[in-house]
C-alpha cells in the first residue's frame, strides 16, 4: 500500500485493531465517570430549563418573548439559523470529506453526524414554538384538511424549508444509523449484560460482517453521501432563501445561499472542534483525534471564515454601489446604528479572529483552538442576530422603528437548547461508539 | 445466496481465522486458484478487493437508489402541482398559480428525490442483505466484529480438493485457527452459559498453529 512520509500517522500510538475496539468500547462498557456525571447533570438542568420556558411560552403565549410587528423575528429564528447551520459541519466530514477521500474523517465522522442530529432537533424547536400555537405544528405539512381544501403554499420559501429541515434531520439519522451498525455489532459480541445484549442486538440487526454485506455497505454509504452533499448545501440555502426572497433590505441579495452555506459550515466546525477538544481530553481519545485532526479542521475553520469574511464586504460593497438608500442605510445603520456593538462583535469573531490560524502554532495547540472556536459559535450567533435584527427593527417606516431586547423566557429557551445538545450528546456517549470503529480500523497503518 | 440461512440449516463449516487482511486476501486468493468454493468471509471492517477476489459482482442497489429518487422527484412534482394548480389554486402576493411558477416547485422536488432515495436505497440495503431487527446474528468467532477475520467454506459443497487439504492450506496462509466443523452460534440471544457451551466444544477441536 502506498504510504506519503511527509505526512503524520492518522492513528498514533501503534494501534492494534483489537485495542481500537477496547478504547472505544471503554466508556460503553464501564461506569460513567464522575466528569460525565457532571456534565450530565449540568446539561439535564438547562434542558429543564427548556422545557420550563417552553411550558410558560405556551400557557402564557408568545408575549412572553419580546418579538413584536416590526421585529417578528427575534432571538428564535437567530438561534434556528444558529442551530441548523451547526448541524453542516457532520454531514460535510462524513458525506463532502467521504468524496474527497479525504481519511481524517473517519476518526471524528461520527461525533460530528451525533452532533448534526441534535442540532437540527435543537433548531426544530423555534420556529414550531414560534408558529404560537405548538399543537397546531402539523399545519405546515400538506395533509388532506377539512379548511375547504386550503393547502400548504409551495412558493413560500418557509414551505421549502419545512421540507429541507425535515429530509435533511431523516436522512442524517439514516446515515448516521447505518455507520452505527457495525459498531453495535462489536459492543453487542462483547456484550455481558443480559440487557447490553438485547439491546445492542436489536439495533445491530444480525450484522455479522460478512464480505457481502460489507460490499454492499460500502455502495450504500457512497451513495448517500453522494446524495448528502447536495442536500446540506440546498438545505442552508433554502434557509438564506427564507430571507432572500423577502424585500427587505439587508435580506434581499443574491449573495445569501453561498454565503449562509459557507458560514454555516464555519460555525459547524466551530462547535465540532468546541466538543472534540473536550471528548478527547475527557476520553483520552489523543491517539485518535490527533493534532493533524485539529490542524485539518482548523484549515476548513480558515476558509470558511474568510468565505464570510469577504462575503460582508462584499454585501456592504454592492449595498453602497447599489444606489438604492433603504439597502445603504440598512447598512449604515448596523455598522453605526445601535446594534453596532453587535455587527463589530460578528466583524470581530468572524473575519479577523480565524486568521491566527494562518500560524502553524495557532492550529495544532489544542488550548488556544477551543478559545477561537468559543469565539467562532459566538460570531455565528452574533452574525444572525445582526441579519434579523438590524434589518428589521429598523424598517421603510419610521413610526414603526423599535429596539428589540430577549426576555428571559427567549435567553432561557436559548440556553435551554444547549441543555437538550448536551444531554443528547452525553448520553450518546455513553450508549454509543464515539469513533467509528470499523472505518478507523482500515486506517491505522495508513499515512495520508 | 441468502446470506443468514447458515442458522437455519445448522450447516458446517470449515473456518480459517485470521488477524491480518492480507493474510486474508491472499488466502482467498491460493483458496479461489484450486478451485475451492468459499461460502463467505467475515471481517471486522471493510477489507478492499475482498469482494472481488471472492467472486462478488457489484451491487445492483444503485439501479433501485435511482429509481427510488425519480419516483420521489416525480412524487414532489405532483405534489405540488395537484395542490397549487389543480385542486385549488391561491393567489399570493399577484403570483400566477399554473405551470409558469414550476421553478417554485424545484426546491420541493429536489427534497423529496433526495428523500425517496436514502430511504428507498437503505431499506433494500437492509432488506437484500436481511438486516432486520432481532434477527438472531449467525458468527462464526466471537471475535469477527472485533479483531478476527473468518474465511467459511461450506462442508456440504463439493470441492475441488480434499477437506484435509483445505484446512492444511488455511494453516499454511496463516491463519492462527483452523476448524474443520464449526456451526453458527449467536452471541446476543444466548446466555453466557449457554454461549461457553457452544463455543467450549468448538475450541478442543480446533487446531492452534
Amino acid at each position: 500500500m502506498y504510504t506519503a512520509d511527509i505526512r503524520q500517522p492518522l492513528v498514533t500510538g501503534g494501534k492494534t485493531y483489537s485495542d481500537v475496539t477496547q478504547d472505544v468500547c471503554r466508556p460503553i462498557e464501564n461506569k460513567p465517570t464522575p466528569s460525565w456525571w457532571l456534565g450530565f447533570s449540568i446539561a439535564v438542568v438547562l434542558f429543564l430549563l427548556l422545557a420550563g420556558t417552553l411550558a410558560w411560552t405556551v400557557w402564557e403565549g408568545i408575549g412572553t418573548w419580546n418579538v413584536n410587528k416590526s421585529v417578528m423575528w427575534g432571538w428564535d429564528i437567530t438561534n434556528f439559523v444558529f442551530w441548523v447551520g451547526i448541524g453542516h459541519a457532520g454531514t460535510l466530514i462524513s458525506a463532502i470529506l467521504l468524496l474527497f477521500r479525504q481519511k481524517w474523517r473517519m476518526a471524528i465522522n461520527r461525533s460530528a453526524e451525533a452532533m448534526t442530529i441534535f442540532a437540527v432537533f435543537c433548531a426544530a424547536i423555534f420556529p414550531l414554538f414560534h408558529m404560537g400555537r405548538v399543537w397546531l405544528g402539523y399545519w405546515p405539512l400538506p395533509l388532506p384538511n377539512a379548511f375547504g381544501s386550503l393547502w400548504v403554499n409551495f412558493n413560500s420559501p418557509l414551505l421549502w424549508d419545512v421540507f429541507a429541515i425535515s429530509t435533511y434531520l431523516s436522512v442524517s439519522l439514516v446515515f448516521w444509523y447505518l455507520g452505527l451498525i457495525p459498531d453495535i455489532a462489536t459492543v453487542r459480541d462483547r456484550a455481558t449484560s443480559k440487557a447490553r445484549k438485547f439491546w445492542y442486538g436489536f439495533f445491530a440487526m444480525g450484522w455479522n460482517g460478512s464480505a457481502k454485506s460489507w460490499g454492499r455497505y460500502e455502495v450504500v454509504a457512497l451513495i448517500l453521501a453522494g446524495i448528502s452533499t447536495p442536500l446540506v448545501l440546498s438545505v442552508h440555502t433554502i434557509v438564506s432563501m427564507d430571507f432572500a426572497t423577502s424585500v427587505i433590505p439587508g435580506w434581499h441579495t443574491t449573495i445569501f445561499p453561498p454565503y449562509f452555506v459557507a458560514g454555516a459550515i464555519f460555525s459547524g466546525f466551530g462547535m465540532v472542534l468546541t466538543l472534540l477538544l473536550i471528548a478527547r481530553h475527557v476520553m483520552n481519545y489523543q491517539d485518535y483525534i490527533t493534532t493533524e485532526h485539529l490542524e485539518a479542521m482548523t484549515k476548513v475553520i480558515l476558509l470558511t471564515g474568510s468565505i464570510v469574511g469577504l462575503a460582508y464586504i462584499t454585501e456592504f460593497v454592492i449595498a453602497a454601489y447599489s444606489g438604492y438608500e433603504y439597502e445603504q442605510y440598512a447598512f449604515a445603520n448596523r455598522m453605526f446604528g445601535p446594534y453596532a456593538w453587535a455587527y463589530w462583535t460578528m466583524m470581530f469573531c468572524n473575519l479577523m479572529a480565524p486568521q491566527v490560524f494562518w500560524s502553524k502554532w495557532a492550529r495544532t495547540t489544542p488550548w488556544f483552538i477551543f478559545i477561537i472556536s468559543i469565539i467562532v459559535n459566538i460570531g455565528m450567533w452574533f452574525e444572525r442576530f445582526v441579519i434579523i435584527v438590524t434589518s428589521l427593527h429598523r424598517d421603510f417606516l419610521p413610526s414603526s422603528w423599535v429596539m428589540y431586547h430577549a426576555t428571559w423566557v427567549e435567553v432561557g429557551i436559548f440556553l435551554g437548547t444547549f441543555g437538550l445538545f448536551f444531554t443528547c450528546f452525553f448520553l450518546f456517549a455513553k450508549f454509543l461508539p464515539v469513533i467509528n470503529m470499523a472505518e478507523v480500523k482500515t486506517i491505522i497503518k495508513d499515512k495520508e | 445466496m441468502i446470506d443468514k440461512s447458515i442458522l437455519l440449516d445448522n450447516k458446517k463449516f470449515t473456518v480459517g481465522i485470521f488477524d491480518n487482511s492480507d493474510k486474508l486476501l491472499h488466502a482467498v486468493k491460493t483458496l479461489k486458484e484450486k478451485g475451492v468454493k468459499i461460502f463467505d468471509c467475515y471481517t471486522p471492517f471493510p477489507v478492499h478487493h475482498l469482494d472481488q477476489a471472492l467472486g462478488y459482482h457489484r451491487t445492483n442497489l444503485t439501479v433501485g437508489a435511482f429509481l427510488c429518487g425519480m419516483l420521489g422527484c416525480l412524487s414532489g412534482f405532483t405534489l405540488a402541482f395537484y395542490m397549487n394548480v389543480v385542486d385549488w389554486p391561491m393567489i399570493i402576493g399577484g403570483k400566477p398559480q399554473d405551470i409558469s411558477v414550476f421553478t417554485s416547485f424545484i426546491p420541493v422536488m429536489f427534497e423529496l428525490t433526495i428523500l425517496f432515495t436514502a430511504f428507498g436505497m437503505v431499506i433494500m440495503f437492509f432488506a437484500r442483505t436481511r438486516l432486520i431487527h432481532g434477527i438472531k446474528e449467525d458468527l462464526l468467532s466471537r471475535r469477527q466484529t472485533d479483531d478476527h477475520m473468518v474465511l467459511a467454506i461450506d462442508n456440504n459443497e463439493e470441492q475441488a480438493i480434499s477437506n484435509e487439504d483445505i484446512v492444511a492450506l488455511l494453516t499454511k496462509e496463516g491463519a492462527i485457527e483452523v476448524n474443520a466443523s464449526k456451526e453458527a452460534f449467536n452471541t446476543s440471544l444466548t446466555s453466557e452459559e449457554d454461549l461457553a457451551k457452544i463455543l467450549n466444544p468448538a475450541s478442543t477441536k480446533s487446531k492452534k498453529k
